[in-house]
């Protein structure tokens, strides 16, 4: 081939071309397979009444029982505040076993830990580390998280009230499971794509392994996993609140029962309390990054 | 091997370490035998013979993808060569264990052409990070935490020889170019090496302060009484700081001599193009 031929394209479509029709055709085939034309998103006459009378309250929510309640029930907005509370300490706690796990079987699953690339010199201890130990470790984990991934929380939290009935640390540990999985996934893969010059630079200045990825790699991905964190605590929140729907004392709680009864002024009030519950977080979170990781 | 390389009288032999150890505690000595570095397929260094004295300074000149960078690798440990033997202080490398070779990296500071700080951390953190060839695990995890009065005071007190010791609690990525690359030199002085390397200092900073930067350095190496050595691609700048020259064109070392010494000859066949048809493609990193 002479240098100055451009090389010919051994298919008529460029590859790009080729991932953005497989995207398409993978959505119409869905669509059809499915036989759900958009027409069945506008609702039936009976529905619109529903409808409307559900978003004439989203301006007026209510400020005060939409029915008669006990004497000794505490005001409306008070109720909202406690049950916003609550979400967030699920939330809280369910993250706070979250993080463990996923920083520990988010090291587990890089390879980074066992790679000799990073040891710079490999002893009988790290060649072992490297052929045996490291893989086994890391396929172990990975099947570990997959499978906590897998399933979803409110999965996992259908099982948990089979198992242990309405139990409140049943509904934490099926927060905890998923979203320990998931920050495993995504931490690992952001060490491993973290830049490695630190790592490298440490390493020549004679640093061990352990150190090399502690100090030298981690810090790297550090804002990363630290923004990722934070969005996982804000969807925690949202899988807290929708636990209600099981009958955890959360938002979701306070919605069921309203909705059922068809107090819609009640179901926006613990609506407009969830959405201050997460744009409080979102604010917070993004003081926190701008301050320690932007 | 190139008829103008050093010759072969000066060199030390690999065995012969008890008569420097007395004469020279503090500074390293290097010696590349017939050493040669190959990329899959791709030769970056070939034949390199080279002898460093301790205490010595001198700068490796030539044009880019001649194997400067390479050539500091190997004196560091952080490249096995594909051929030939490396010595840091009159012992092979490839008979050392792992552990002993970190101690080797330890005392080597190594300045990376791009710097390689963590830009999140703090220029105390960065700095401190240099310490820990010599730390166990939990010890430096304290010092990159919360570090020691007698750690800050160390650090603050090279980062003040360096010319920045303001900077010290402000995140590295706040600095500007010619500041990081004085905070990557803290982090090897931070070290206290017995021999300083610096790939291509000048190439993240402005010509004006280029000067300065070499003239720092090679200051500071005279100070401490360490082995210094630079590699270079502005050859004016290496005349006039370094008394010993090593010439690098196409992975071959093409002369080796004093800086008084070279000629325009030399110094043409660095860079002059005809030649670099002469040297094998193959050759070129």
């Amino acid at each position: 081939m002479s240098p100055n031929a451009a090389p010919r394209r051994p298919f008529p479509l460029s590859p790009r071309w080729r991932v953005v029709l497989t995207i398409a055709a993978a959505g119409v085939v869905a669509w059809l397979a499915l036989d759900a034309p958009l027409a069945m998103l506008v609702p039936q006459e009976g529905g619109w009444r529903i409808v409307r009378a559900f978003f004439a309250r989203a301006l007026t929510p209510a400020l005060d029982y939409e029915s008669d309640v006990p004497a000794d029930t505490p005001p409306i907005l008070w109720q909202a505040l406690a049950a916003a509370r609550r979400t967030l300490v699920f939330a809280v706690a369910a993250m706070s076993v979250a993080l463990a796990g996923g920083i520990v079987l988010g090291f587990l699953s890089t390879t980074t830990w066992w790679a000799t690339e990073l040891a710079g010199g490999a002893g009988p201890v790290r060649r072992a580390l490297a052929r045996t130990i490291g893989p086994a470790a890391w396929s172990v984990a990975r099947v570990v998280i997959v499978v906590m991934r897998s399933v979803h929380e409110l999965l996992w939290a259908v099982l948990f009230l089979a198992a242990f009935g309405l139990n409140t640390a049943g509904a934490v540990a099926a927060i905890a499971m998923p979203y320990a999985g998931t920050l495993a996934k995504i931490f690992s893969e952001m060490v491993e794509e973290a830049p490695r010059d630190a790592a490298y630079a440490l390493r020549d200045a004679g640093a061990g392994p352990l150190q090399v990825f502690c100090f030298g790699l981690v810090p790297r991905a550090l804002p990363d996993l630290c923004a990722y964190a934070f969005y996982r605590f804000e969807c925690a929140v949202r899988s807290a609140a929708v636990l209600g729907f099981f009958g955890f004392p959360t938002l979701g709680y306070a919605i069921a029962q309203s909705f059922e009864n068809l107090h819609y002024g009640e179901v926006w009030t613990y609506l407009y309390a969830l959405v201050l519950l997460v744009v409080a977080i979102e604010l917070w979170s993004g003081a926190l990054r701008r301050r320690f990781v932007a | 091997m190139n008829p103008s390389a050093r010759p072969p009288s000066r060199s030390v032999s690999c065995a012969d370490p008890e008569a420097w150890k007395r004469a020279n505690p503090g500074s390293a000595a290097f010696e590349l035998h017939e050493a040669g570095v190959v990329f899959s397929r791709t030769s970056a260094l070939a034949d390199a013979n080279l002898v460093v004295n301790p205490g010595e300074s001198l700068a490796l000149v030539g044009p880019s993808g001649a194997g400067k960078t390479t050539l500091l690798r190997l004196l560091n440990a952080s490249q096995k060569p594909t051929t030939g033997s490396v010595c840091v202080d009159y012992r092979r490398l490839d008979e050392l264990t792992p552990a002993e070779l970190r101690g080797v990296r330890a005392r080597i500071g190594f300045v990376h052409q791009d710097l390689a700080l963590v830009p999140s951390l703090r220029v105390l953190s960065n700095v401190i990070a240099g310490g820990m060839g010599r730390m166990g695990f939990w010890a430096s995890a304290r010092a990159m935490t919360f570090p020691r009065r007698a750690q800050v005071e160390r650090a603050a007190a090279i980062l003040e020889r360096v010319g920045i010791g303001e900077k010290l609690y402000q995140r590295t990525d706040s600095l500007s170019g010619g500041q990081r690359q004085r905070v990557a030199l803290a982090r090897a002085l931070y070290q206290e090496p017995s021999a300083l390397l610096l790939d291509e200092p000048v190439s993240s900073v402005d010509p004006a302060r280029a000067r300065d930067v070499v003239e720092l350095v090679t200051e500071i190496s005279r100070e401490r009484g360490i082995t210094l050595l630079v590699s270079l691609h502005d050859i004016e700048l290496a005349r006039a700081f370094f008394p010993r020259l090593v010439g690098l064109r196409g992975g071959r070392i093409v002369f080796d001599r004093e800086t008084q010494a070279t000629s325009p000859a030399d110094l043409n066949a660095l860079y002059s193009l005809e030649g670099l048809e002469r040297v094998e493609p193959g050759l070129r990193a």
